[in-house]
């Protein structure tokens, strides 16, 4: 008996998918509980690349190879990088909260975070369809939806693409303003009656100046 | 094809686990790993209900050009929060979330 090719796509798509799905949460619990953060953080970027399956599947090429170059390429390096520069990140002590009381009122959070987003997703109205709405323009060809999006994003909304580089350069110049504030580290932390802490920068700059004064009828007195 | 249920299942799942790694959590790389998990399940959930909506003829590519949007807005909060991190810990010498000293237990009391 042969298949045509209409039923084997039928029968791989939904085992494709769910090879991805097994992969995808494999990944993100090893991401999460992994003993080495720096072997955590390389388990992130690979669940990265494996969720882009799914824009593959939906048939969004465009943003699954954004999905690999952003998240793969950019912010797994960036948090392997920064576990590198934070040493005191590694420890395994830092894995959970020392109580259990307040572990269980985190995990009791995490539940109705999940069955609110659960909710929240399946009383929409659509999300029992079975076909997604583009399947009559499916017979354009593969490069049909990239082609569109290129057109929609550089003709049409250029001015999307505009604020995506205006966000970047300012996080970027925000990310080295910070860096740089080294003034910020010789600040005396301060705790006030509410336990937040603040900074007293007139106090600070009195009993400097008050030191300065001592100092000075010191050398007088002399 | 695969139902929109299926990605809507992935992604709450993906957001629940993210919710979790911040949650319970006390390592604020592990915080932020789990923040970005989340983002992944917000994702595709905004792709998948971008193409199964039922204007998805129209504004098939709004939604890719929002996904777009939202990833580069990622990028751009990890690398702020990271930077931060840096502060911290090269301020207070940890990146330990039950330290920080507004959420220490003493002062609710």
């Amino acid at each position: 008996m042969q298949l045509d090719e209409a039923t084997l796509i039928g029968i791989a798509e939904p085992l494709e998918f769910l090879a991805v799905t097994i992969a995808v949460i494999i990944l993100a619990y090893l991401a999460l509980e992994h003993k080495d953060i720096v072997y955590a953080a390389f388990f992130f970027g690979l669940m990265a690349a494996v969720v882009s399956g799914y824009f593959l599947f939906l048939e969004a090429p465009f943003v699954a190879g954004m999905q690999i170059a952003v998240y793969t390429g950019g912010i797994s390096a960036l948090i392997v990088f920064g576990v590198l520069l934070l040493p005191r990140s590694q420890d395994s002590s830092l894995e959970t909260f020392p109580s259990l009381e307040k572990s269980r009122i985190g995990k009791l959070i995490a539940a109705a975070v999940t069955a609110l987003s659960a909710a929240l997703a399946l009383t929409y109205p659509g999300v029992w369809q079975t076909a997604p709405s583009y399947a009559g323009i499916e017979s354009e060809g593969a490069n049909y939806f990239l082609e569109e999006l290129a057109v929609w994003l550089w003709q049409d909304h250029g001015i999307l693409i505009q604020i995506v580089g205006l966000i970047i350069l300012t996080t970027l110049v925000g990310t080295i303003a910070i860096m740089r504030m080294e003034k910020a580290e010789r600040l005396i932390p301060l705790k006030s009656d509410f336990g937040i802490e603040v900074i007293d920068l007139e106090k600070e700059d009195d009993h400097e100046s008050d030191q300065e004064v001592s100092s000075s009828s010191e050398v007088e007195d002399q | 094809m695969m139902p929109l249920y299926a990605y809507v299942l992935v992604a709450f799942i993906l957001v629940g686990m993210g919710a979790y790694g911040m949650m319970v959590k006390r390592n604020l790389i592990r915080i932020l790993i789990g923040a970005e998990i989340m983002g992944n399940g917000v994702l595709i959930a905004l792709i998948a209900f971008a193409m199964y909506g039922p204007t998805a003829g129209v504004y098939t590519f709004a939604g890719q050009g929002l996904v777009v949007l939202v990833i580069s807005v990622f990028a751009a909060h990890t690398a702020l929060a990271m930077v931060l991190m840096l502060m911290y810990h090269r301020r207070y010498g940890h990146v330990d979330l039950g330290k920080v000293v507004i959420l220490e237990d003493e002062h609710f009391d």
